[in-house]
């Protein structure tokens, strides 16, 4: 375990931002904190990162290196108008991380960055930028990574390119990944554990498989020959034009799949739809 | 600590808005030395309105001495404008766009932060002085030429070009711990208001009621002579026949320590802050 906290409370005037979180991220995982905005993601990490103190609870981080967990909130927050390679010797510099050319490259390449870009990064894409933040959240090689919607702003393809990244930082680095987001497509894609976050308290948390298969109530089948088959009338199901939405649990999906295979219906893609309603839903833990 | 300074030194040079300040100053000076050239002895008519009744002056009065002079008048108002949006800009901006967080999210202390963000504000105010001496220096000379130095001040004062050039140059010294105040100030007022359009208009607002304050008469009383605004106006005791060096280093001790004062408020409220 790299990131911990533990009974964290936040409150600004009235308003209870956090209210006695509990939430932890071991090394090599991806963890996820799922929550609709203004459920307190932003607040709890800040908490994480010691940007901001709380009223009640404590953090623990379980590291010794200079700079332990590195971050990004809301959006990565750049000096724009330097370049790149300036943002990294800047931010190297005032915590006395090695600044050579080598280093600096080392960064960008890890990113996928160009080494070759002299322009200010506000000409940047927003994609570009988000791996910009993350270099920079890598300088001083921290043991945990807090990432706060690094997923906002970016095209598909940024999308998946900023995932591969994640993970492999996490599985190649061996980095505690903590990442905050309203997305759960995303989120389910990339994290090994997750926490839903709502009005500032955790009301639900398990493995990403459980949490994902507890809450899908729906799935959409892409495929041909869809609507002749007989197999998915009792699953109510409602077409859009080659695809179908069916009424169906994780339990259940696999027989369906399996039948549809059988008749000799030609399935391109099975993706579950998970019930939000039902998900942002406060039970016991 | 000194990289951190390095930082902020970098940050300046690399910033546009650094340089539109020193232009700023220089077109200002441009300014109002076009406008005395152009006016030519009306302008020094303006000044001797009250002893040319009098007195019969010869020689070319309208000069470089009395035009530095003039520039030095003119930008204790404006400069201090100037520095105050520039320095404070230093703060604010890091705020608006996030990368004080940044910043935060390595591993940085916030008192020497901040302390080297004082020391970057104080170094560029003294820049900017400098900057404003020499180019104030090098232009009403080139333009208007040497020659001696008229001041009124209570009394009509002549001062021969040598002398006059020793205490322009002091004036411009001791300018600076002014200057210097009314940076420490406004980066204070950034911490406070941490948005770039409200510490402007505290920072301007500041400025306006220190300027009101100057102008009344206080007459021998305490408050008069421990009053920041007055302690700013030592410069002007450079101009009197006899300069009064033990009440211009009382001044600008006193101007000093309250810089320090409201550098350590600043620093205190900034560490107690939370980054967000």
């Amino acid at each position: 375990m790299i990131i911990s906290g533990k009974n964290l409370s936040k409150r600004y005037g009235g308003l209870k931002a956090v209210e006695d979180v509990n939430i932890q991220c071991n090394s090599g995982t991806v963890t996820g904190l799922l929550g609709t905005n203004g459920a307190g993601k932003s607040t709890l990490f800040k908490l994480l990162l010691g940007l901001v103190k709380p009223d009640e609870g404590s953090v623990f981080i379980n590291s010794i290196r200079p700079k332990p967990i590195g971050g990004i909130i809301e959006k990565p927050c750049l000096y724009s108008y330097l370049n790149a390679r300036e943002n990294l010797y800047l931010f190297s510099k005032i915590q006395g991380a090695p600044t050579s050319k080598k280093v600096i490259d080392g960064l960008l390449e890890k990113v996928g960055l160009p080494l070759d870009r002299k322009d200010p990064v506000k000409n940047y894409s927003m994609g570009m930028q988000q791996r910009l933040g993350i270099a920079i959240a890598l300088i001083n090689q921290p043991e945990g990574l807090i990432l706060d919607e690094p997923f906002s702003g970016l095209d598909p393809i940024g999308v998946e390119n900023l995932r591969e990244l994640i993970l492999e930082l996490a599985k190649k680095d061996g980095i505690a990944v903590l990442i905050a987001s309203h997305n759960v497509e995303e989120l389910q894609k990339c994290c090994n554990f997750l926490y839903v976050i709502q009005n500032g308290t955790i009301i639900k948390s398990d493995t990403t498989e459980n949490l994902i298969s507890q809450h899908t109530t729906k799935y959409y089948i892409v495929g041909k020959s869809l609507m002749a088959s007989p197999v998915l009338k009792s699953y109510n199901p409602k077409h859009q034009g080659s695809s179908v939405e069916i009424e169906c649990g994780t339990a259940d999906i696999g027989k369906v799949l399996q039948a549809l295979t059988a008749q000799g219906v030609t399935i391109n893609s099975c993706t579950p739809k998970i019930d939000l309603h039902k998900l942002f839903q406060q039970t016991e833990l | 600590m000194r990289v951190l300074f390095w930082a902020e030194l970098f940050k300046l040079c690399k910033q546009r808005r650094t340089y539109y300040a020193l232009g700023a100053i220089l077109i200002m000076e441009i300014i109002i030395l076009f406008s005395a050239y152009y006016q030519g002895r009306s302008f020094i008519d303006l000044l001797l309105t009250n002893f040319k009744e009098t007195f019969y002056f010869e020689g070319n009065l309208l000069n470089g001495n009395l035009l530095v002079y003039v520039i030095l008048n003119t930008l204790w108002f404006h400069l201090p404008l100037l520095l105050m949006i520039i320095i404070s800009g230093l703060l604010t901006a890091e705020y608006k766009d996030g990368t004080l967080q940044t910043i935060f999210l390595q591993p940085v202390q916030k008192l020497k932060f901040i302390a080297a963000k004082y020391l970057a504000a104080i170094l560029f105010t003294l820049v900017s002085v400098v900057f404003l001496m020499i180019t104030a220096f090098g232009l009403s000379y080139a333009i208007f030429g040497q020659g001696d130095l008229i001041v009124y001040l209570d009394t009509l004062n002549f001062y021969e070009p040598d002398d006059a050039f020793r205490r322009l140059v002091w004036a411009f010294f001791s300018g600076s711990v002014t200057m210097v105040f009314y940076a420490v100030a406004s980066l204070t007022m950034a911490i406070c208001f941490k948005d770039a359009t409200i510490t402007w208009i505290v920072a301007a607002f500041f400025l306006i009621v220190s300027s009101l304050l100057i102008r009344i008469d206080y007459g021998d009383s305490l408050f008069g002579e421990i009053l920041y605004a007055k302690l700013g106006e030592s410069w002007q005791y450079f101009f009197h026949f006899e300069i009064p060096w033990r009440q211009i280093i009382f001044n600008n001790g006193l101007l000093i320590v309250y810089s320090m004062v409201i550098m350590a408020l600043g620093m205190f409220i900034f560490t107690k802050k939370d980054i967000s």
